[in-house]
């Protein structure tokens, strides 16, 4: 057993952390990563692939094929870090009004962290007679 | 500078409008689009630094979002294909 590996049993042993934190961590240093702690560069979600095909049955296919970068996403949620406090509030209250209950102030860089991560391993199929979407991350 | 804080420096586009029987394929040199941009960016910097005075905006930390946001755009693909036309672009 590496030092790696028994380090986060010790914590688990130790309540520093929970099965799954420990569970995620082993995973990742079977990856092969470079630290069990960080995530490496290399094991980071880069990409979200949004895929389209639609036939048409007049016009015939039509295929959509869109690579956004994930740190556009990153980069995003670190604009919202600049907004000022009072127009936090007018969006948040915007957005209640339309029935969303959403407080922008929970979009920080850390959430957004474990959002991506829950999305490694997610990809989304839309089929139908004439439409397929495909929405995942590379 | 780092290359992943650079803004995209060039844009790849194909596009084939439809009836035309051969598309245009460009590069496009982004860079000079951001040389030119920059003088006119620095002029604004001291109403812009008074305007986030005004309304209470963090102003460094704007700059940099922006720029990060500018530099997150390399790698962005985007391509939209019928039987007729076609439309690609690839910021580097």
């Amino acid at each position: 057993m590496n030092d790696n590996r028994r380090q986060i049993l010790d914590m688990l042993a130790q309540g520093k952390l929970t099965a799954d934190e420990a569970e995620r961590l082993i995973t990742a240093l079977e990856r092969g990563g470079a630290g069990a702690t960080a995530m490496s560069e290399t094991d980071k979600v880069k990409y979200l692939r949004v895929l389209v095909d639609t036939v048409d049955p007049l016009e015939g296919p039509t295929k959509v094929n869109v690579r956004v970068p994930m740190r556009l996403l990153r980069a995003g949620v670190r604009l919202t870090g600049v907004i000022p406090t009072r127009a936090r509030e007018e969006v948040n209250a915007a957005l209640r009004k339309e029935g969303i209950e959403f407080d922008i102030n929970n979009v920080t860089p850390q959430n957004l962290e474990e959002l991506i991560e829950q999305l490694r391993d997610l990809s989304v199929d839309v089929d139908n007679e004439h439409t397929k979407v495909r929405v995942f991350c590379e | 500078m780092k290359a992943d804080i650079l803004p995209p420096l060039a844009a790849t586009v194909h596009v084939k409008p439809s009836g035309w029987r051969f598309g245009l394929r460009l590069w496009l040199p982004l860079f000079l689009l951001w040389l030119l941009l920059l003088p006119l960016v620095v002029l604004a910097l001291p109403f812009l630094f008074i305007a986030a005075l005004v309304f209470g905006i963090r102003f460094w930390s704007t700059i940099r979002a922006v720029l990060a946001l500018l530099a997150a755009f390399r790698g962005t693909r985007v391509e939209v294909m019928d039987p007729n036309s076609r439309v690609f672009v690839n910021l580097h």
